[in-house]
C-alpha cells in the first residue's frame, strides 16, 4: 500500500541547496561595498537614484508579470539586481526621471518583453542605460514635461552633461585630467555611480567568482583584452582598465549569467571581443559608453558565439556536429 | 598520495559516518520473499516452478533463452505460493515467484551448484557459464548480468577494473565489503582475471576508505599486476565510464562499452560474488545493502536475502523516523523514490535510505533555466544539460537528440546543481524514451 507521506520523484534525492534568489541576494551582497562607495561620494543624489530605481524595477516587473499572466511575486530577486545595477550605471547628477526611463527599459524592455528571465537576449542594465542615451529626446523631452510640472531641478548644461557621461575617461582623454593610478583603484567619483572604486568593484566581483555564481573567465578575458589592445594602440592600459565602468561591465554585466556564453571557450571569446571592442570605442571613435554598447553588440553573437566553440562529448574524438 | 580523477562532477556531501564503520549484520529471513523475474537490462525469465510446489535454497526458480538476461534462484527452502505479478522498484507491476519461508531447521537443504576448487583448471567459457547459471548481475546498482559483459564478441580486455569507489552518498556496504571480504574479492579478482585473461587488474577506490586502501593493498601485494588506485571523493566517480576515463585515461565512445577501450569493470560485490558463485556453488541469492539515511532510527549495513520486503529491512533497522518524506532504494543521486515499502531487496538493491527535506530540498516548482552553467561545470559527459533540458522540456526531440541525450548516464549532477531546481534527469528520460520509440 502506498504509504502517503513518502514522495516520489525523479533522482536526483538530494539537492545542492543552490536556488537562484540566494545568488541574486549574492549579488546585491557583492555589490554591497560599490554602493556604500558612492552613497559615500553622491550622498542624496545616489540614494535617490538607486531607490528610485529599485521601486521602479519592482514595479514594472510585477505590471509585466500582470500582464503577461504569470503569478505575481518578486520570486527570484533577479529584478532588484537589474535595478541597482541600472542605477550603479547612472551619472550622480542624472535626474529621478532618467532612473526611471533607464529602469523601466531594462526591466520592461530587455527582461520582461524580451523573452523574460532565461531568454532575454540583452543585458537589461546595459540596454538600459544604452537606451536613455540613445533615446536622449524623449529623456529631454520628459525632462521638460516634467519641469512643467515643478517636479525636477532646472537642467543646466552642467547637468546635461553629466547624465550623457563626462566621465574621467573622456576628461582623461582632452588632458582635461591628473589622476593617480591610486587615486582610480581606491577610490575617485566623476563617472557613474558604480564606477568610483575599482576596488569595490574588485572585492565583490572575486566575491561572486568565490561563490561560483560567476566564472572567471569573462571578466579575466575582457580584461586582459583591454590591457593588451590598449597597450598595442598606445593608450595606458591601466587607465582604460581602471575608469569607465570597465570592471563593473566586466564582472556585473558580461557576466550576466542569461546574455553570456555558456561555454568555456565562448566566454573566453566574448571576453576578449568586448574589450577590443572598448578599445576601439576608446581610441578611435571618442564615444562614451563604450563598454555597455559593447557588452550589448556581444550579446547579439552570444548564439553565434556557443554554437561554434561547444565541447567535444565525453568519448567524441573529434566535433563531428555544430548545429 | 595521487589520487585520479575525471573531468566534472561534484563533491556531494559523503554522509557516511553513520554506517561506515559498523560490521555487516545478517538479516533473518522473511516470512516470505517475493523474487521479481526481470530485474534488470534484457529479456525477463519465465517461471520454472509451480503454486505449492517446494522448493529449495539456491533452487534456480526462473530461467529464459535469451543472451542478455540472468536466471533467478530461490533465496529460501519453503513453499510457492504464488506466480503473480506485483509492483517491484521501479514502480512496475513484474512477473515473480512469490515463497513462503520453510521451517528454520529446513534452510540447511540446499541445492547450490557444485563448487570448484580448481577453477584454474577449468576454460574461461565453462566459468562465464557457472557465472551465468549463478545468475549473477552487476552488484554496484545498475545489476546488468554478468556473463554478458565476460563475453565480448571480437573485443579483448587488457585491463580489469574492480570498482570500490561507492561515490554514492549514504552507501558503505562496498565499503565493508573491501574491510570484510578482502579474501573474497582476491578470488573473486583471479577467477574473473583468468576468465578475461587481462593482464592488469586496478582496484579503484575513493580516498574517503583509508581504511579499505590498506586492507585491499595489502591483500592484492604478492599477486603479479594487481594494483589499488585511489581516487579523488568525487559524485560519479564510480560511474563506469568516469573510472575508466579517471584511472586508464580512455574514454568509451558515444554508444560504446568498456570493451571498445579494452577494460573491463566490476563491482566489488560482484568479485565477491564470483568467487562464491565457483568456488562455493552459491547462486546469488542474497547480498549486502547499505539501510540508512536521517530518517532511519538505527542505521546499519546488512545481508540480505532476495526478495526479502524493503519494510522488513527497514523494521530490522528500527523503522522509520517521524519527517520522512522520501524512501529510496539504491543511493540518493540515482536511486528510485519508493512509497510502497512492500517491494522486495533485488540483486541491483545497494540501499534504502530514508531522506528528509532537510536533504531532499521542499518540492517546488521548477524555474527557466537562467543558464547560470552549473550543470555544464558538473556534467561528467561533458555534454550541456542546460540545453538537453531546455530542448526535452518543449518536446523538441531531435535537438535533444543532437544535444547527446544518449548520452546521458543520468548520474544526476546537473540537477543536483542547478539553481532553478529543474528536474533535468526526467526530462531527458523523457527525451531518450521518446528517441527510442520513434526509431523503432
Amino acid at each position: 500500500m502506498a504509504d502517503h507521506r513518502l514522495v516520489v520523484t525523479e533522482p536526483p534525492h538530494l539537492t545542492s541547496g543552490e536556488s537562484v534568489r540566494r545568488a541574486m541576494l549574492d549579488v546585491l551582497l557583492a555589490l554591497g561595498l560599490v554602493t556604500l562607495v558612492s552613497l559615500y561620494y553622491f550622498r542624496w543624489n545616489a540614494a535617490l537614484l538607486i531607490s528610485v530605481s529599485l521601486l521602479t524595477a519592482v514595479i514594472v516587473d510585477l505590471i509585466a508579470k500582470r500582464i503577461k499572466g504569470r503569478p505575481l511575486a518578486f520570486g527570484d530577486g533577479s529584478v532588484l539586481v537589474t535595478g541597482l545595477l541600472v542605477a550603479l550605471c547612472l551619472p550622480p547628477l542624472a535626474g529621478w526621471w532618467v532612473a526611471v526611463f533607464a529602469t523601466a527599459l531594462a526591466v520592461g524592455v530587455a527582461k520582461e518583453w524580451m523573452g523574460g528571465l532565461g531568454w532575454n537576449r540583452f543585458n537589461p542594465a546595459a540596454f538600459g542605460r544604452a537606451g536613455v542615451i540613445l533615446l536622449w529626446e524623449v529623456t529631454v523631452w520628459l525632462n521638460q514635461q516634467l519641469a512643467t510640472l515643478r517636479l525636477t531641478f532646472p537642467v543646466s548644461p552642467v547637468v546635461a552633461d553629466a547624465v550623457t557621461g563626462a566621465t574621467p575617461l573622456a576628461l582623461l582623454k582632452r588632458g582635461l585630467l591628473d589622476v593617480s593610478y591610486g587615486q582610480l583603484l581606491v577610490a575617485y567619483p566623476g563617472g557613474a555611480l558604480g564606477e568610483t572604486s575599482a576596488i569595490a568593484l574588485l572585492a565583490g566581483g572575486l566575491y561572486l567568482v568565490y561563490r561560483k555564481h560567476i566564472c572567471w573567465r569573462v571578466p579575466a578575458a575582457m580584461i586582459g583584452s583591454v590591457v593588451v589592445f590598449s597597450a598595442l594602440f598606445g593608450s595606458d592600459p591601466f587607465y582604460h582598465v581602471l575608469t569607465g565602468g570597465l570592471l563593473l561591465g566586466a564582472f556585473f554585466m558580461a557576466t550576466d549569467w542569461v546574455t553570456s556564453p555558456i561555454t568555456d571557450r565562448g566566454k573566453i571569446l566574448f571576453g576578449v571581443l568586448i574589450g577590443l571592442l572598448v578599445v576601439v570605442f576608446r581610441v578611435f571613435l571618442a564615444s562614451t559608453e563604450s563598454v555597455v554598447f559593447s557588452i550589448l553588440i556581444m550579446n547579439a553573437f552570444v548564439p553565434v558565439i556557443d554554437r561554434v566553440t561547444r565541447r567535444r562529448k565525453f568519448g567524441q574524438v573529434s566535433l563531428t556536429r555544430t548545429a | 598520495m595521487t589520487r585520479r580523477t575525471f573531468a566534472g562532477g561534484v563533491h556531494v556531501p559523503e554522509h557516511k559516518d553513520a554506517t561506515g564503520q559498523l560490521p555487516i549484520e545478517d538479516l533473518a529471513l522473511p516470512g516470505e520473499v517475493f523474487v521479481p523475474l526481470l530485474q534488470h537490462t534484457g529479456a525477463p525469465c519465465r517461471s520454472l516452478v509451480e503454486v505449492g510446489q517446494r522448493v529449495l535454497k539456491g533452487q534456480k526458480i526462473g530461467d529464459a533463452d535469451a543472451f542478455v538476461t540472468a536466471p533467478v534462484h530461490s533465496p529460501v527452502t519453503g513453499t510457492v505460493k504464488a506466480v503473480e505479478e506485483r509492483l517491484i522498484f521501479n514502480h512496475r507491476k513484474v512477473e515473480g515467484v512469490a515463497i513462503t519461508t520453510g521451517p528454520a531447521a529446513d534452510q540447511a537443504q540446499t541445492a547450490f551448484m557444485e563448487a570448484v576448487l580448481e577453477w584454474q583448471e577449468l576454460k574461461p567459457e565453462a566459468i562465464v557459464r557457472i557465472v551465468r547459471e549463478a545468475g549473477l548481475a552487476g552488484l554496484g546498482g545498475a545489476a546488468f548480468p554478468t556473463h554478458v559483459k565476460l563475453s565480448p564478441k571480437d573485443k579483448r580486455f587488457d585491463t580489469l577494473i574492480i570498482n570500490g569507489c561507492e561515490c554514492e552518498p549514504f552507501l558503505t556496504c562496498d565499503h565493508r565489503l573491501l574491510l570484510e571480504r578482502t579474501e573474497a574479492i582476491v578470488t573473486g579478482i583471479l577467477i574473473l582475471k583468468h576468465v578475461t585473461g587481462a593482464g592488469r587488474v586496478i582496484v579503484g577506490i575513493e580516498d574517503n576508505k583509508p581504511d579499505a586502501i590498506e586492507a585491499m593493498k595489502a591483500a592484492v601485494s604478492g599477486h603479479p599486476g594487481m594494483a589499488v588506485e585511489v581516487l579523488e571523493t568525487r559524485y560519479p566517480q564510480g560511474a563506469e565510464k568516469q573510472l575508466i576515463k579517471a584511472l586508464l585515461n580512455r574514454e568509451v565512445p558515444p554508444g560504446g562499452l568498456p570493451m571498445d577501450v579494452g577494460a573491463l569493470v566490476h563491482n566489488v560485490g560482484t568479485a565477491i560474488a564470483v568467487a562464491e558463485a565457483v568456488t562455493g556453488g552459491k547462486p546469488l541469492i542474497e547480498r549486502v545493502l547499505t539501510v540508512g539515511g536521517p530518517g532511519i532510527v538505527r542505521p546499519a549495513n546488512v545481508r540480505v536475502a532476495i526478495g526479502t520486503p524493503i519494510s522488513d529491512v527497514i523494521a530490522h533497522a528500527g523503522g522509520l523516523r517521524d519527517g520522512v518524506t522520501r524512501v529510496v532504494m539504491g543511493g540518493p543521486m540515482t536511486g528510485w523514490a519508493q512509497d510502497d515499502l512492500s517491494v522486495p531487496v533485488v540483486k541491483g538493491t545497494s540501499g534504502i535510505l530514508a531522506l528528509d527535506e532537510s536533504l531532499t530540498g521542499v518540492a517546488v516548482a521548477h524555474e527557466v533555466c537562467v543558464r547560470c552553467g552549473r550543470c555544464v561545470q558538473a556534467c561528467p559527459q561533458l555534454l550541456y544539460p542546460n540545453f538537453l533540458g531546455t530542448t526535452a522540456e518543449h518536446g523538441d526531440w531531435s535537438r535533444a537528440e543532437a544535444e547527446g541525450a544518449l548520452d546521458c548516464v543520468e548520474c544526476g549532477v546537473c540537477a543536483y546543481v542547478c539553481p532553478g531546481h529543474r528536474p533535468l534527469v526526467r526530462f531527458v528520460r523523457e527525451a531518450k524514451a521518446a528517441i527510442m520509440a520513434r526509431r523503432k
